[in-house]
């Protein structure tokens, strides 16, 4: 056989394995911790979140919340956005991953905050599992955890909104928390 | 009896394709060295030129991936330029370079193409300008496909999350009949001179056609249009933006009538819209940001809204035969970045 078949997708050739990304000490609890919460403009992500923060100051003594907005969902966070969160805040929460691109970037940020030195919790509507899977295999964390929420949320009601907020407390409080 | 090539070996060689996951389900030419030196001898550009990056997924494509993926989907060598200039004109679209490919809307890519390289190379020009049936239109198409599959590594199910998807996803590729057509060619609004070969991208949510081949009065037509422009289910956000493929019997009516291409741009401008009862009825008649969504609110029910905000939202095109008044109205996901890119040897 005189030529290989060659591959059209470059990876073999080109891009290194990436190694496996850093995970953020946990810690015991959220007492005191200031929660950021980065808001990637879907319907229904900021009242989410806000809900998620406002149940984590009440209810396990986080400090308060810093929320801020990612204009570009599909897009993962920019650089100056992840110093400033990382600055004044303990702990991270990304969503709603609620679509193709930005559920996979949702957990992007969750890795991106991991590797800078903080717990991230990212939440994920069930849809988008297996993007939101791949999305951490590229980023060298395979396996990554993250939070569901049944879908849709786009088309809850705020009343709905909140109840979602409170069934997933459980699981974003171990995320941040539970050591691997 | 004739030499023919080795059915078995072909067989065998386009199903370790399929084995390695390359392929969009159908059968893919397999590439080699020698096929792609001739590829690479099309262009000045360097083979490790990088041509387009997707930075959320890490991934680039160089100029020797696309011409291993153009091979792959059956493109000639001397196709190339032209996959490579409408793969250069789909990335100065915003949503091509951000979430589009992994969008839920599975957007497809509509090539343009203007100029000598159409009758140079063989693009169909006129009757079933939208496919299938003539090998560049089909493979321009398809290559763009197979370097978003490939080289972006956008893989259906996994980071790509098309709902339905679109048909003619990686098919559509036009040569506009600019024989035919009674205004400029569509590549001279995208910034390039007249007669210049060029290639002009955007991406499509979906084709919705409209049959008027009845009426001799050309503001009518533009009515017909304009209905299909306006209705609700498209209607997402605050602004949209939808071209038309025009027939040639259309567009010449239009012309005969006085209509430049501007005149019908603006007329659709201030025609297309709803009214808030309409929106409201489809439940989008609120504005949160730009996004639409359902609002109690009854007052603005008489209003009406219009929704494409400049020239740039209306594209417009010729293609087709002259055989019917059947023209094409093509929903844009984002928006057209209104420029062309001329086809460089």
């Amino acid at each position: 056989m005189p030529y290989p078949i060659l591959d059209p997708t470059g990876t073999t050739a080109t891009v290194p394995r990436t190694p496996r990304a850093p995970r953020a000490p946990r810690r015991r609890d959220l007492r005191g911790a200031t929660v950021g919460l980065l808001v990637n403009t879907k319907q229904n992500a900021a009242p989410f979140l806000d809900e998620v923060g406002r149940l984590l100051v009440q209810q396990h003594g986080a400090a308060g919340t810093m929320a801020r907005t990612k204009v570009n969902f599909a897009a993962p966070a920019p650089d100056d956005l992840v110093k400033e969160m990382t600055t004044g805040c303990e702990v991270i929460i990304t969503g709603i991953g609620d679509c193709g691109s930005c559920s996979a970037s949702a957990v992007a940020d969750g890795i991106a905050f991991e590797a800078a030195g903080l717990p991230a919790a990212a939440i994920c509507s069930d849809a988008f599992r297996v993007t939101a899977d791949a999305m951490a295999e590229l980023r060298g964390v395979p396996g990554y955890r993250y939070a569901t929420t049944p879908h849709p949320v786009a088309v809850l009601t705020p009343d709905q909104v909140k109840q979602r907020a409170a069934q997933v407390l459980d699981d974003v409080m171990n995320l941040l928390t539970e050591p691997e | 009896m004739t030499q023919t090539p080795d059915p078995e070996e072909a067989q065998a060689a386009i199903e370790y394709c399929y084995a390695q996951g390359w392929s969009d389900g159908l059968p893919l030419v397999p590439a080699s060295q020698p096929l792609i030196d001739k590829f690479l001898a099309t262009t000045s550009k360097d083979p490790d030129e990088v041509i387009g990056e997707l930075e959320q997924v890490g991934r680039n494509c160089t100029v020797y991936l696309a011409a291993i993926n153009a091979a792959m989907a059956g493109c000639l060598p001397e196709y190339f330029p032209v996959v490579l200039a409408a793969f250069d004109a789909l990335m100065r679209e915003r949503a091509a370079r951000g979430g589009g490919w992994q969008s839920t809307s599975g957007p497809a890519p509509m090539i343009v193409v203007n100029g000598p390289v159409r009758h140079e190379l063989g693009f169909n020009t006129a009757g079933g300008a939208f496919g299938p049936g003539f090998r560049p239109n089909a493979t321009v198409a398809r290559a763009i496909g197979l370097i978003v599959r490939n080289a972006f590594g956008i893989r259906p199910h996994v980071l790509e999350q098309a709902t339905q998807g679109l048909p003619g996803r990686w098919a559509i590729c036009l040569a506009e009949n600019e024989e035919e057509s009674p205004w400029p060619p569509f590549a001279i609004d995208g910034g390039q001179p007249a007669g210049v070969s060029a290639v002009s991208a955007t991406l499509l949510r979906t084709c919705e056609f409209v049959d008027n081949r009845h009426t001799p009065d050309p503001e009518q037509v533009l009515w017909d249009v304009a209905d299909t422009i306006s209705r609700t289910g498209s209607l997402i956000f605050r602004d949209t933006s939808a071209g038309v493929v025009f027939c040639p019997e259309h567009a010449q009516m239009l012309a005969k009538a006085g209509y430049t291409k501007a005149d019908v741009q603006a007329w659709l401008i201030e025609h297309c819209g709803r009214t808030g009862a309409d929106l409201r009825r489809a439940g989008k008649n609120g504005l949160r940001g730009i996004a639409r969504f359902a609002d109690a609110d009854t007052s603005a029910d008489d209003t009406f809204t219009r929704i494409l905000p400049s020239p740039r939202h209306v594209p417009i095109v010729v293609a087709g035969a002259r055989n019917a008044a059947i023209s094409m109205v093509v929903r844009i996901f984002g928006e057209w970045s209104g420029t062309a890119t001329k086809v460089t040897k």
